[in-house]
Formats: structure tokens, sequence, C-alpha cells
């Protein structure tokens, strides 16, 4: 990039938000991936205006532009791959209106996720999704990547919260999509390709998201067994007795043992899953859900099977499945959380393909995540840094993909392809569907410049 | 080695102390959970100053794709070493111990704020941070009433108070000390002052990064309390006491033959020996914990049960609270960096503090109550009803003289 070009961004941004030196730059050259390319240039948002200034003169002279909320993403969404502009949305994190009658909330994409649910919260509502970094991550963010969360299964994910949406496309124009009604049918359904296009059709600057009402009960309980299978079986019980939990997740013996390791929280080590379970609701429909859930589990084999009798005991049981992946963490140098998911009926098969996957190359990997919706984290622990260590990983995770489209599932429940995934994203698109996608992206891109080298690699 | 030596300009033969760390910084994901914690980063949305950006430009020195520059020094010394980051950190990622190391590193390399180097100089001299000579160290003794400054200057005594550098030279913080004493002096308790022997415990040495200096101090120190025959050390200051209960051992090989604690730990023990009884004060109160009493030492409930041992006060617990309070700005060294950035992180702490619709913010440390009521003066008009600002002893002061 050139002189101009920084001159221009002044112009547009104010100078002192064009950030130049090599020091801050590196800072935004990474995501939680931990792959690093650093742009040329990274510049302080403030509004669409700026950015659809910033689009103008980069289409015109064909320089990238990448945007980047909290930079939290999985699958390096957010990495300027070929150097440019890196927008930084994080200044843009207002709340503009909260409507609790008609149940929505307006704000601006680099607002943190918690943010939003506490908002809610002041008016007796709550925002659904809680992906695992809600408290950093960014409303934008979430949505380019249609982040999921442990309540799916009963509540759904980003995109079923999203009702309209404003972006800037790589021509600068400011477009708007969606509706303030709860249904509406007019054009096409822009707001949900737009949710889960992991940056790379436009940049998202204002969201009007869905709320609900905070459920006024809830229960959770805490049940162990001796084998997955057992576990896998409550879990199909649950539900075909007529019971969607809120909550349901499921954690394996690997990383039990992790989670005593370093914690300690006396849970039985020959223990082959942890089911934690909460359902919310009005408090007599909560009482006859945890009565299904305690059946469930005690007609198949459950070791035992404990509701939180108080608020204390209920953190006890989430702080179990919090420490689920910080445990694992704390194995080896380097912990790579995969998320291949399957239908919820197939589970347990994607569980024992793993484990033996784990054997064939030798891995320690640890599964736990949403038996509910069967959004599945094996987690590699390995150190990346040893040539051979990252092959392997390599291959193993090549495999776990082939087993889970195979199930009938697919690559990536909740963290998205970009860079990580691009290459085996064939594996699960036919020819046809994939070639209409990038038609799409070059409808909306036509030079290729927002957010370049990520999801096709051709 | 030494081409990296060369790059980067550590002075010495030593490679710098971080070439050896690059396991532990290889600990960080990046899962940017820090980003939720980080008053700087909270407070600027600056990436470089969030614990997560500091490590990945400390990592890069370690693997020399990067030199030890000003803007990189700049970045690495805006923190407050709240240490909220390392304690919550999800990897287990020693983050103090290898920003402590990164400042080490940057002394030696002389790549640090010029600032410090008025720290270096004053402490060298005067044993204070202040531009004062430690003569004056106790002068705020004078005009305590019914009594004159020898009254506190004893050659031995069952406890020494320590009084630290900012309550001995910052006529604002004069109160806390004043309190101390004349609490001490009611119940009863055989204590002294150093007075001019007291010097400073070395914290502002140790966090900038100049630990081989803090020595000296510590030596002094701990030779002067030694002298006085006493059996516990007490400080008003948690800096103080996280130096002495924490540091000494590290850095001094004299040994303490006293226990060491907290002004608010003592306190409650003069409670509870019925050596002091609180008077009503009819108050709404909450407690901050400040950073280097709370989530760095661990002490949170004798504070509390000094105050719920009032008569007439309503605790109300913040919402962050305990080892998951927010720091108030003032710590770190950040305020003679950037005062404008620890004053907004007060203010953010201020806001929370408003939110608890108190009459009486308490606090245990002289930093955070200086800090925090210049913040809740600025955003006053944010607040239902005006908030006082009050150290422990302040609190329990007007308690024991209460009807």
């Amino acid at each position: 990039m050139k002189t101009k070009d920084m001159k221009n961004l002044k112009d547009i941004a104010g100078e002192e938000n064009v950030i130049l030196s090599e020091e801050e730059r590196y800072c935004y050259s990474y995501d939680s991936t931990r792959l690093e390319y650093i742009p040329d240039v990274v510049v302080r948002v403030r509004n669409a205006r700026q950015i659809s200034d910033i689009f103008k003169y980069a289409s015109s002279e064909k320089i990238p532009v990448t945007p980047r909320g909290a930079a939290t993403g999985l699958s390096g969404g957010c990495l300027a791959m070929e150097g440019g502009i890196l927008l930084l949305m994080v200044e843009m994190d207002k709340i503009l209106e909260v409507d609790p009658v008609d149940l929505l909330m307006d704000v601006e994409a680099g607002i943190i996720t918690v943010d939003v649910d506490k908002e809610a919260n002041k008016h007796g509502l709550f925002y659904p999704p809680d992906p695992g970094s809600l408290k950093y991550s960014t409303i934008g963010g979430n949505i380019a990547e249609n982040a999921g969360g442990l309540r799916g299964l009963k509540y759904g994910v980003t995109k079923d919260y999203v009702n309209a949406l404003e972006a800037v496309l790589p021509n600068g124009d400011i477009v708007n999509f969606g509706t303030r009604t709860v249904k509406g049918v007019t054009g096409y359904n822009m707001v949900d390709l737009m949710t889960g296009s992991e940056g790379t059709l436009a940049v998202i600057t204002k969201a009007t998201l869905g709320l609900l009402p905070m459920p006024p009960a809830r229960a959770s309980l805490l049940a162990l067994f001796s084998t997955m299978e057992d576990a896998a079986k409550s879990v199909q019980d649950i539900v075909s007795n007529g019971v969607i939990t809120s909550t349901l997740e499921i954690i394996d013996q690997v990383t039990i043992n992790a989670i005593e390791d370093y914690i300690g929280l006396g849970l039985d080590r020959s223990i082959g899953a942890m089911l934690l379970i909460e359902v919310d609701g009005q408090q007599g429909a909560v009482d006859a859900e945890a009565e299904v859930v305690m059946k469930a589990c005690r007609s198949n084999k459950a070791v035992s099977c404990k509701q939180a009798a108080s608020d204390q005991e209920r953190d006890e049981i989430w702080t179990a499945r919090r420490a689920a992946l910080s445990s694992l963490a704390r194995v080896r140098p380097s912990t790579i959380l995969e998320d291949a998911t399957v239908p919820r009926s197939r589970f347990v098969e994607m569980v024992e393909a793993v484990n033996d996957i784990a054997k064939k190359y030798d891995l320690t990997i640890g599964t736990f995540g949403h038996a509910g919706d069967g959004n599945l984290h094996p987690t590699i622990l390995t150190d990346m840094r040893d040539a051979r260590e990252e092959k392997k990983v390599e291959s193993a995770i090549e495999e776990i993909f082939k087993v889970a489209v195979d199930l009938g599932g697919t690559l990536s429940g909740e963290h998205g392809i970009g860079i990580s995934k691009a290459k085996y994203l064939k594996m699960e698109i036919d020819p046809a569907s994939y070639e209409l996608m990038k038609r799409v992206k070059k409808a909306f891109d036509p030079d290729n410049i927002l957010n370049p080298g990520k999801m096709f690699l051709d | 080695m030494i081409e990296k030596n060369k790059k980067t300009g550590t002075k010495g033969k030593d490679a710098a102390r971080i070439f050896k760390r690059y396991d532990d910084l290889f600990n960080c994901s990046r899962c940017g959970s820090c980003t939720a914690y980080c008053p700087v980063y909270k407070n600027t949305k600056d990436e470089a100053v969030s614990p997560r950006g500091k490590l990945s430009l400390i990592e890069a020195i370690s693997q020399g794709k990067m030199e030890f520059t000003d803007k990189l020094s700049e970045k690495i010394y805006t923190c407050t070493l709240c240490n909220y980051c390392d304690s919550e950190c999800p990897s287990g990622v020693k983050i103090t111990e290898l920003f402590e190391e990164m400042r080490q590193d940057l002394i030696d390399s002389e790549k640090y704020p010029g600032a410090l180097d008025f720290l270096k100089r004053r402490l060298g001299e005067a044993y204070n941070v202040t531009f004062d000579t430690n003569e004056g160290r106790a002068d705020w003794t004078k005009q305590i009433p019914d009594s004159s400054p020898e009254d506190f200057i004893k050659d031995t005594a069952e406890v020494v108070y320590f009084v630290g550098c900012v309550s001995s030279f910052s006529p604002r913080t004069f109160s806390i000390p004043r309190s101390v004493v004349q609490i001490f002096k009611g119940a009863g308790v055989d204590f002294t002052l150093l007075g001019d022997d007291e010097w400073c415990c070395g914290f502002p040495l140790l966090s900038s990064g100049m630990k081989g200096e803090a020595k000296k101090l510590a030596d002094h120190n701990i030779e002067a309390v030694n002298k006085k025959g006493a059996k516990v050390l007490i400080t008003s200051c948690p800096s103080c006491y996280h130096t002495w209960k924490h540091e000494y051992s590290k850095i001094s090989s004299k040994k303490a033959d006293f226990k060491i604690m907290h002004l608010s730990q003592y306190l409650f023990k003069l409670i509870e020996d019925k050596k002091l009884k609180p008077g009503p004060l009819n108050i709404r109160v909450s407690y901050h914990d400040p950073c280097d009493l709370g989530r760095n030492s661990e002490v949170y409930d004798e504070p509390r049960k000094v105050i719920e041992s009032i008569p007439g006060v309503e605790f109300i617990e913040l919402e962050a609270s305990k080892n998951l309070a927010n720091c108030c700005g003032g710590g770190g060294n950040l305020e003679s960096l950037d005062a404008g950035l620890s004053g907004r992180i007060a203010e953010s702490r201020a806001r929370e503090i408003i939110a608890a619709d108190i009459d009486v913010l308490v606090s245990a440390c002289q930093q955070c109550e200086r800090t925090l009521a210049a913040a809740l003066k600025k955003i006053k008009k944010e607040a239902k009803r005006k908030i006082k600002v009050a150290d422990i002893a302040e609190l329990v002061f007007a308690s024991i003289n209460a009807e």
C-alpha cells in the first residue's frame, strides 16, 4: 500500500484512528487459531459511512479489506490473509434501542454479546444464543459465523435471532435487510444469507436482534454413566419422551480426568460419561421435565442422577462444564478444538469413531459438547510446534471430518470454514452447490477485495 | 542466540530472560477471554495493551520476530498489574510472571518509559517515591489531637505500623494513618512507627522490573522492624502488604521475626478481642476489593467482617467483587505513565459503584480511595445520591466515636 492510500484513510477515519506501527499491526494479525497475517494498516471505524468510504476507495485501488471484531474466532475469519486494510469494528459497540414490547434490540455490530444479554435482562428478557466466547466476542462476529452455544437444541442459534441487518458491500453501498416483524417475506432472505457468511459478502454494521422473555424457573441436573452409550440412550429417551432441554451437555472420560487433574472436583475417574442438563420454563413444566430427565437417565443405568437443590449446587455443575476446555487446555501446549457435528441420533458412533482415530494416530483427544444437538467438540491435545505431531493432527482431523459427513453430519457446527476448513469444504458440498456459492460471492464482491482467501480455495 | 541479542539490543552477555520462556508463552491460545477482564483493554479497546496482545509481542521478541522498541515498551508498561488476567486465564498462562520478566528485560535493555528514571533515582537517594526528603516521613503525626509526634515512635514495641509512602506524604490521605494511630491508641495497642527509618517497601521498583534495586530497601526495612523487637508488622497499604508478605522472602535474605498483617485483618482481630467497640453508623455501604489485597493476596473476608461488625451498617456487595473485582486504575505505575487512562479506568469502576446506590464506598487502599473519590466526583451527575469514599480505618474511627 502507498502513502497516498494511508492519507486517504486518515482523511476518512481521522489520523489517530489509522494504525501503522509494526508493533500494533502485529497485535491485529491473529485470532484464536494462532495463525498470523499482518495487515498493512488497521483502521478504527465508527460508523457505516466511514466503512463505505473506505470500500469505495479500496474498490478503485483493488486493496483488500478485512473486518475484525474481537478476533476470537476459531477458523481464521478475521485474518488479513492478503494484507491490506483491517477494519477494526470494536468501537461500534452501542446499544441503539430496546423494544421490550416487540422483543427486539438494535445494536451496533461491535457490541460484546454478553452486553446484549445484560441489557435484555434489565427488561426481564434474554438473548438466547450463548457461544462459549460470549463474554468477549462481538455480535458482528457471532452473526458472521452463525455462532452456536449450549442452548442450541431448545433455543436455536444466532441466525434464529437476527431479524434485520445493516451492512456495507464491497462497492461501498450501505444496505438494509430484514424486518421488525415476527414474519416477513419481502425480497430474498438476505439476512439468513449474510448470517454465517463469515465476513466474505459484506461487513455487518448494525443488527436488530430478537429477544425472549426470561424463563421464570430452571432446574439443573448432573448424571453419571459407566459408558458413553448409556448416556447417549438417555439423551435419546429424554427427547423421545417429549422434553427439549435448554442445555444437554456431555463430557467424556478423557475430559473428566483432565478436570480432575486440574481442579479436582471429586469426580469418579472411571466414569465413562457425564451429562449436564438444564430445563427451563414455567415452574410446573420445569418440575415435570426434570422428572422425565431423571427417569430417562435412571432407566439407562445412570450411576447417579442428581438435581441441584440450590443455586450453589447449580453453579458447581456448571463450573464442571466450564472447566472442561480449560482443563484440557492445560494438558499439552496446543489445544485444537474441532466442532464436527452429527445428527443427535448418531453421536455415539461419532464419539466411538473419534476414539478409534485417537488410538490410530496415538493422540489424546477429549470429547465434550452439546449432546442435545449433536454438536460435539473433539479436542486434540498436542504440540503443534512438533512437525510430526502437526502431521498426525492434520490426518486425524481429516478423518474426523470424513466420519462426520458419512454419518450425515457437517464439518462445522459453530466455528465456520474460514481458512482452517477451506480445503475440506468439498467433502460436504457437492460441486454444483459449491460453484453456486462462488457465484454468490462474485455477485457481492466481483473484485474479491473483501476478506479474500477464505472459504473457497479456488 | 548472540544473533538475537544483537537484534534486540539487550545489554550484557546474558540473553534476555524472555528468550527462555517460549514454552510458557506458547501456552497462550489467543482465546481472547482476557479481553473481558483487562481494565486497560476495556477502556482503550487497544489490542496491543490487552494481555493477549502483550503476550503476542513478548512471544514475537522471544522468537526474534520483533525488537525491543519504545512503542513496544510503552504497550507492555500500560498495565495496572491488577492480575485479573492471570487469575482467570483458561489456559493457565503464567501471565504475571511473564510480564515481570519482560519488564526486567526492558529495564536491562534501557527501553523503559522515562518516567521510571525518576522513581529509580528518588528511591535510591531518598527512599521514597515523592519529591520530599525522607526526614519528613512522619510529619503527618503532627496535628493529631491530644498527642505529639514523639508519642508514636518508641524504641521497642509489640506492633510496628508501616505507613507506606503515599499515606506518609500525600496530605489527602493523611486521615488514614491518623485514624489508625488513634484507633490503636484507644485500643491500648503497644505500637510504634518507624519514622524516618521507614523506607519505601520497594513495590514501585519491583513492579517496574527493577528487582535488584529493591533489595536494599527490603534489607533495611526488615532490619528496622527486627530492631524494634516487634511481633507483628501492620500496614494499611495493600501493595506494601503484598510486597512484605509475598515478595520480601524472594528478594531479601534477612529473616523477618514477625507476622505480617494488613490493617483490615488487625482491626478484625481487635474487634474480635473486644478491644474495639464499634458504635452505630446508619449508612448503606459497599466495599471495593483492592487488587493487591483481594485478588493478589486473597484477603476478602476480614474487611467485610469489620464493616459488618458496625451496628446500623447495611452492606451491599458490589456486582463485581472479591476475586472478580474491577481495578480502580491506580496501580502498576500506570498513573505516572498515562493519567488519563488511569482516570478512565476509575470512572468505569465508579459507574459500577453508583449502580449499588450507596452512601459510602469503603476500601482498604489509599490508592483506590483517591482514584475512586476523584472519579465519583467527576461523574456525580450520574448518581442518585452523593457517595463518600472512606478507608476502612476512617470508617472504624468514625464508628468508635459514634454515639
